[in-house]
């Protein structure tokens, strides 16, 4: 483990004992994340991309959640060897998270700056007047107006733009090394998105924190990463450099994503969008060798016999696939 | 309401307010809300207000029906009993014993009940079936019965009465909070306390609980009409407050023997009894359609 990746996680496996089986959501997924560095996980629905960030906080459902193998390194230590007790003292702390829903993250019996307060209140001892400031400077921070009189508003009287930097201003009150931001901006309407966005790319930079950054959208990952890991069934299939990932991308998947991104004044004669045939497989009935094979424009021989490893192609790409052994 | 009215009422103040304004144009809530305060002044100002001594006998006033009957005399508006106690002071202090019983009895169940059904809600599996399994067998039990089961146990007294209608109101808290709290675990807030490090302990009681106050206030008012009603059953039974404390259900069972001879004696308490109990039912119903989401308009 180098000391200049402040997240290794290493094989994760995060399984669920369902009825019919055990689910596996997160099957031997890899990953790294440098200071001051976004990656972006990208995938489908149900591909398994927020349950990875779950499972660095360590919030899956146990029962039927379980973390059936693996090491998460953070800043050198494997999280997932840590006591309960320990564990609450970096949630919120060391990494924080943001969520999907704004309108239903937020506890609608309390004031937004106390909410924010929470949080400072956990972990750190301050006096109340010291707690206040803090609240102020970090709702300032993530550019609320008139912060003093806002943090006395409630939910309810906070549109879902607001609401989302509320969200933000508790992730980053006690100045976390690392936010994972699980679709932060995909309950929002556009402009808003965009301005959101904008402040967290911003705030990775007034604050230096690193950024794991899950999105089913392509656009925003080119916005927001420097680093791209592709999701596909529980799966890393791709990961590469954000620029690499988009100029080059290797595994057809990735391939099939990119090329079913809608260009827009091509001419007067749009082109038919193009689409991945097939559906993502149940994660019951996961198909024998590659996962993708299936759905695949590359057929080889051995698609269909063994699972693919993971080849370095250089350059720090990496892709899942017989097409590159 | 006029639209800017409304535009305001619900962008500027905390939604208690527009709780508390419905609850307000509820019509039967408020003439719950109206009987059960006048009946907690008459409690806390009872030395002040009642013409006489509630303990005071007169062997001379034995009795005395009410003012409207022809031998009725100003001295005694509703007559007295048969040891010459002013009715109307008994009734007033009467109030104090029953509110009193109810703030504590209700207490009880509130507490245990909230804590016991908080904990079967947030923890579920072993400790839910543990927790649920003791209410049902709670409630397995005719409600009085039990009651007096207990205060047979812990001796009669207004004191082990209290304690009793608290214990078997228990489980009627323990069931509604464990319902809410479940419902409440699966809202994203919870996942977002848990995010940023909170204890177990702070998330069932400074994260979740507090969204589940709504049904609890209303069971808490409708309860406190039934323990007034069961404490008047233990008191009429003999087991609850002892002479000469005078509490309504004890004046019922005193005035029995006579209700042919003076009727008096004993339908007064009968209708302080039925005006508490209703005014606390009516402000509970109101409670529940202010506060449910489900009824807001």
């Amino acid at each position: 483990m180098t000391t200049e990746n402040l997240l290794e996680i290493r094989n994760l496996k995060t399984y669920f004992d369902v009825r019919g089986g055990i689910l596996k959501a997160v099957d031997d997924v890899s990953l790294t994340i440098k200071s001051g560095e976004t990656l972006g996980l990208v995938g489908e629905s149900g591909c398994g991309k927020s349950v990875t960030g779950a499972s660095i906080m360590r919030l899956i459902p146990i029962p039927p959640g379980r973390i059936a193998g693996g090491e998460i390194f953070f800043e050198g230590i494997d999280i997932l060897k840590l006591p309960e007790s320990e564990m609450r003292k970096v949630r919120g702390n060391k990494i924080s998270m943001i969520f999907q829903e704004p309108m239903t993250s937020l506890n609608p019996v309390f004031t937004v700056g106390d909410q924010v307060a929470e949080v400072i209140r956990l972990h750190e001892k301050l006096s109340q007047r010291e707690t206040r400031e803090r609240v102020i400077e970090t709702f300032r921070l993530v550019r609320i107006p008139a912060p003093d009189s806002r943090i006395e508003e409630y939910p309810h009287q906070m549109s879902g733009g607001m609401r989302q930097r509320v969200m933000i201003a508790m992730a980053l009150a006690c100045h976390p090394k690392l936010m994972i931001a699980d679709e932060p901006s995909t309950a929002l309407d556009v402009t808003i998105q965009a301005q959101i966005l904008d402040l967290m790319n911003k705030l990775k930079e007034e604050t230096g924190a690193s950024i794991l950054f899950i999105t089913h959208d392509l656009g925003v990952i080119a916005e927001m990463a420097q680093r791209v890991a592709v999701m596909y069934a529980g799966k890393i299939m791709e990961g590469a450099d954000v620029d690499a990932l988009f100029s080059e991308p290797k595994h057809p998947y990735t391939m099939g994503l990119m090329s079913s991104i809608p260009i827009l004044g091509i001419g007067k004669k749009q082109r038919r969008l193009s689409t991945i045939p097939g559906v993502v497989p149940s994660l019951f009935k996961l198909p024998k060798g590659c996962l993708f094979h299936d759905r695949c424009s590359v057929t080889l021989q051995e698609c269909d016999q063994s699972e693919p490893p993971m080849i370095d192609l250089g350059n720090s790409h990496f892709v899942r696939c017989h097409k590159y052994v | 309401m006029s639209l800017w009215g409304r535009i305001t009422s619900s962008e500027d103040r905390h939604p208690f307010f527009d709780q508390i304004e419905k609850l307000f144009k509820n019509r039967t809530g408020l003439a719950g809300l109206i009987i059960i305060v006048v009946f907690s002044l008459a409690a806390i100002f009872a030395p002040l207000i009642s013409p006489h001594d509630p303990n005071e006998n007169s062997l001379y006033d034995q009795l005395k029906p009410p003012i409207w009957n022809q031998e009725g005399s100003t001295k005694n508006l509703l007559g007295t009993d048969d040891l010459g106690r002013d009715m109307l002071s008994r009734l007033i202090y009467g109030a104090r014993v029953s509110l009193t019983l109810g703030i504590v009895s209700v207490g009880i169940a509130f507490l245990c009940g909230s804590l016991l059904g908080a904990m079967a809600g947030y923890y579920k599996g072993w400790p839910d079936n543990l927790i649920m399994r003791l209410m049902d067998i709670i409630l397995a039990f005719p409600h009085i019965l039990l009651a007096i089961v207990i205060v047979a146990y812990l001796g009669p007294g207004l004191r082990n009465a209290m304690m009793a209608i608290g214990i078997i109101n228990i489980p009627r808290f323990a069931r509604i909070v464990r319902a809410s709290v479940m419902d409440e675990y699966e809202k994203d807030y919870v996942t977002a306390a848990k995010a940023v490090g909170s204890s177990s302990r702070r998330i069932i009681f400074n994260t979740i609980f507090p969204n589940c106050l709504a049904p609890i206030i209303v069971q808490a008012s409708l309860g406190f009409g039934a323990a007034i009603l069961d404490a008047a059953g233990l008191s009429f039974l003999g087991l609850g407050a002892q002479p000469p404390l005078s509490e309504w259900g004890a004046m019922i069972a005193q005035g029995r023997a006579m209700i042919l001879r003076a009727w008096w004696v004993m339908t007064f308490p009968g209708i302080a009894i039925l005006l508490a109990v209703l005014g606390f039912n009516l402000l509970g119903d109101g409670l529940r359609d202010a506060l449910d989401p489900r009824l807001r308009d």
